[in-house]
């Protein structure tokens, strides 16, 4: 039956309790049981287990585990999926309430689906109480569009900012454009401001004869080709998602300004993207632009950082940032993609997890991990004016450009719970106009058929 | 037994046995054998009934992560999933897949079948060759192939000097694409089964014929076909099922896309259970998988049981 027969059979067996076994939205918040004076070894003698996928920010993290023990008492076995497989054994696990792993990585978008059903600890009461959360613990240090962006309440129209704190930033991308400075510098040009000299820019870049071609961003048929570039310039161009009307809501990625980016996104793919562009992911992108085929590549900046260094690829040392073409009114709207950490409201050991995402999202374990080397964008302020900067922020126009658009950068998707459905089907549709669909009616069919599926 | 003369015949003195007897074993352990024996066979059957029965009862609820207390829909799932251009989109994606790289395997896999049949060295190499594909993993052939068909790397673009556009993943071409990676992987599977048939017949009628003049495509139309044909239709039920339920491969390469061209029901069905989180609609896509591939089944199983009866000469 192969790997999706036994996946979407084991997703309701593993609530194998019965139906709707999965669902834990009864369960307490551990944050009340916890009294006195703020210790961190409170929880002494006690082992979590963290599910983790392979990333800068968890590669960073693997060698100071030592210490969260040392400080602690606590021990960590940290297990470790690979990114594909990741969200497959999560929603899994999760839908099970088994409560097996009592602290893993979570993508912001996914505290919409995670939240409703009760799977995700709300972790305000415990940020909240004295007992549990040291003094110097200072969340307000965490970026605000971050920390927004995992907080929600889960009603629909309702914007993100209010409700749970349903998981804690820990690292995080804006998406902006890198670029092979060298190759720019040897034309004398300068990377485009707007939209419009960004399409022209990267046509004027593609030279296909020599494999080389302008820009390179997602295509593949995934939710994840939507959120980084794509979302980014929508954004900026003045296109919305949805919009709330009461308390529905109504999909616009139909409107005329959405219309008309859709157009010029999906032509720059054809004209100077990827050729096979509908496989694109981020690897692919960031592969490109590091071996010297791609010269632009509209992605999170994160990701793009660690192709500059000494020896990691062959354009290692030409790469430089660029925040990208600004919207018309010169705004630097960007979406956003933080990893956070969030613990799982079926665990037994909430103390002891909680112990651990304060230390692992705190001040002195993030600066630590920045100069490792491989911890790009850190989520505290105090952390990227210190640590990342005295070490890492030496690419060209990184740090300008991260300064440019910070502090525009946030989630710019309407917070639903349908969101991996529509923004898959919006992939899908971004795709069909590009194998020659009319994109003005498909965006219509996709804004009915999402305006049904979010209010369903 | 020997018997000592001594003046007189004497009648053997018989000897008297004991019958055999089992051993004392209590009755209670005699009759709970049966059933002990039956355990493992009846864990096996219930772990198969057991998530078939719970995904068919998924398919009547309206059961998902936004709606995690569900209740009973009846035929809703059905109706929405049957009245779903996508659906449909998909049943002919399968199908077209199935039937395709299915009787493709089957004139690949004869023919190679027949080349090796022929004694050499060079045949004995390729039959070790041939079964390379099959030892590897369906998602690892996907990652191999999709490095391969790469428009800015590939090397299938730079042997064919396509140059750097020509995109095996496109619209146009992806259901082929994949369709050939199938191809690859599973050829030799048939071959190898095939070749078994054909070196297992009797060699009498073939050198009977031989000797009446009889041509080499005659003999294997008309002597070899018939009777390896049992064989044949084997590899078919095995290669179509599984075709019927494809995923891994055409995952990797094209996750079902461009938009959904290559979207086979399980890529269907794990959309909405996995990515989705809709369990109820997974489970309906999978329900309705099902009944095509039992039906097809069904009806492969009937043609096999009278080939096999024809090849025995037990039907004209």
């Amino acid at each position: 039956m192969g790997i999706a027969g036994g996946s979407a059979a084991l997703a309701p067996i593993l609530s194998a309790c019965g139906v709707g076994g999965g669902t834990t939205t009864d369960q307490e918040n551990g944050a009340e049981e916890v009294s006195g004076g703020f210790d961190w070894r409170k929880a002494e003698g006690e082992s979590i287990k963290i599910l983790q996928t392979p990333h800068p920010y968890q590669q960073s993290f693997q060698p100071l585990l030592e210490e969260f023990t040392e400080l602690t008492g606590i021990d960590v076995v940290a297990e470790l999926v690979p990114e594909a497989d990741y969200f497959t054994k999560l929603n899994t696990e999760l839908a099970g309430g088994s409560g097996e792993h009592d602290v893993f990585m979570l993508g912001a978008y996914f505290v919409w689906t995670y939240g409703p059903p009760g799977w995700l600890e709300d972790l305000s009461p415990w940020l909240e109480n004295s007992s549990a959360t040291s003094d110097e613990y200072d969340f307000e240090d965490i970026y605000e569009g971050l920390r927004m962006a995992t907080r929600w309440d889960f009603e629909k129209g309702s914007p993100l900012g209010s409700g749970g704190q349903w998981a804690i930033p820990w690292g995080f991308e804006t998406n902006v454009v890198a670029y092979n400075k060298a190759e720019f510098d040897r034309r004398g040009i300068k990377p485009a401001e707007t939209f419009d000299d960004f399409m022209q820019l990267a046509i004027d870049l593609t030279d296909r004869s020599e494999n080389r071609y302008g820009v390179t961003f997602r295509g593949s048929r995934s939710w994840a080709t939507i959120h980084p570039g794509f979302m980014s310039q929508f954004s900026r161009e003045g296109a919305v998602d949805y919009e709330v009307n009461g308390t529905e809501l109504v999909a616009a990625m139909n409107s005329e300004t959405a219309v008309d980016f859709t157009k010029k996104w999906v032509e720059l793919a054809k004209e100077a993207g990827p050729t096979s562009w509908t496989t694109y992911e981020y690897p692919d992108c960031t592969r490109d632009l590091g071996n010297g085929t791609a010269m632009m590549c509209y992605d999170a900046d994160s990701a793009t950082y660690p192709q500059n260094k000494p020896g990691a690829s062959q354009e290692a040392g030409n790469l430089a940032w660029h925040p990208g073409p600004a919207g018309p009114d010169g705004n630097y709207a960007t979406n956003l993609w933080t990893w956070s950490l969030a613990m799982n409201a079926a665990s037994q050991k909430k103390l002891a997890a909680w112990l651990f995402i304060q230390w692992a999202t705190g001040k002195e374990a993030m600066s630590d991990a920045v100069r490792e080397g491989a911890f790009a964008d850190p989520t505290r302020q105090s952390v990227f004016d210190g640590a990342f900067k005295e070490t890492l922020g030496d690419f060209p126009g990184y740090l300008e450009t991260f300064e440019t658009v910070i502090d525009s950068t946030s989630i710019q998707f309407t917070p639903q719970s349908r969101f991996f459905e529509t923004t898959e089907d919006w992939a899908v549709a971004l795709q069909d106009i590009y194998s020659g669909a009319d994109a003005k009616s498909r965006l219509d069919d996709l804004a009915a058929a999402s305006t049904d599926i979010v209010n369903s | 037994m020997s018997t000592t003369v001594t003046g007189r015949t004497q009648e053997p003195t018989p000897v008297k046995r004991e019958p055999d007897r089992p051993p004392s074993v209590p009755t209670w352990r005699r009759k709970a054998r049966p059933y002990l024996l039956s355990i493992p066979a009846v864990l096996i059957i219930a772990g198969i009934l057991y998530p078939f029965i719970l995904g068919s009862y998924y398919s009547v609820l309206n059961y998902s992560a936004i709606n995690p207390l569900p209740s009973f829909v009846g035929f809703d799932n059905f109706s929405r999933v049957l009245s779903d251009s996508r659906f449909w989109g998909s049943v002919r994606v399968t199908l077209v897949y199935a039937v395709v790289a299915t009787t493709v395997e089957m004139v690949l896999g004869i023919g190679i079948a027949l080349l090796l049949n022929r004694a050499s060295r060079i045949g004995k190499l390729f039959e070790r060759v041939l079964i390379l594909p099959l030892m590897v993993a369906p998602v690892i052939a996907g990652v191999i192939w999709g490095l391969m068909y790469n428009p800015q790397f590939g090397v299938i673009n730079h042997i064919f000097g396509l140059g750097s556009t020509f995109n095996w993943l496109s619209t146009d071409m992806a259901l082929w694409s994949v369709i050939l990676v199938d191809v690859w992987i599973f050829t030799p599977f048939v071959a190898i089964l095939v070749l078994a048939g054909i070196r297992s017949l009797p060699k009498e009628p073939f050198e009977a014929s031989e000797v009446d003049g009889a041509g080499w495509f005659y003999m294997f139309r008309r002597l070899m076909l018939p009777m390896i044909w049992p064989y044949i239709l084997v590899a078919v039920i095995f290669r179509f099922m599984d075709c019927l339920k494809i995923f891994d491969h055409v995952y990797v390469l094209t996750a079902g896309g461009p938009g959904a061209v290559t979207r086979t029901l399980q890529i269907g069905a794990y959309e909405d259970s996995i990515i989705n989180l809709n369990y109820s609609q997974g489970s309906t896509y999978m329900f309705l998988l099902w009944v095509l591939v039992f039906i097809t089944a069904r009806y492969l199983v009937s043609v096999l049981g009278k080939a096999q009866r024809r090849a025995a000469g037990a039907e004209g």
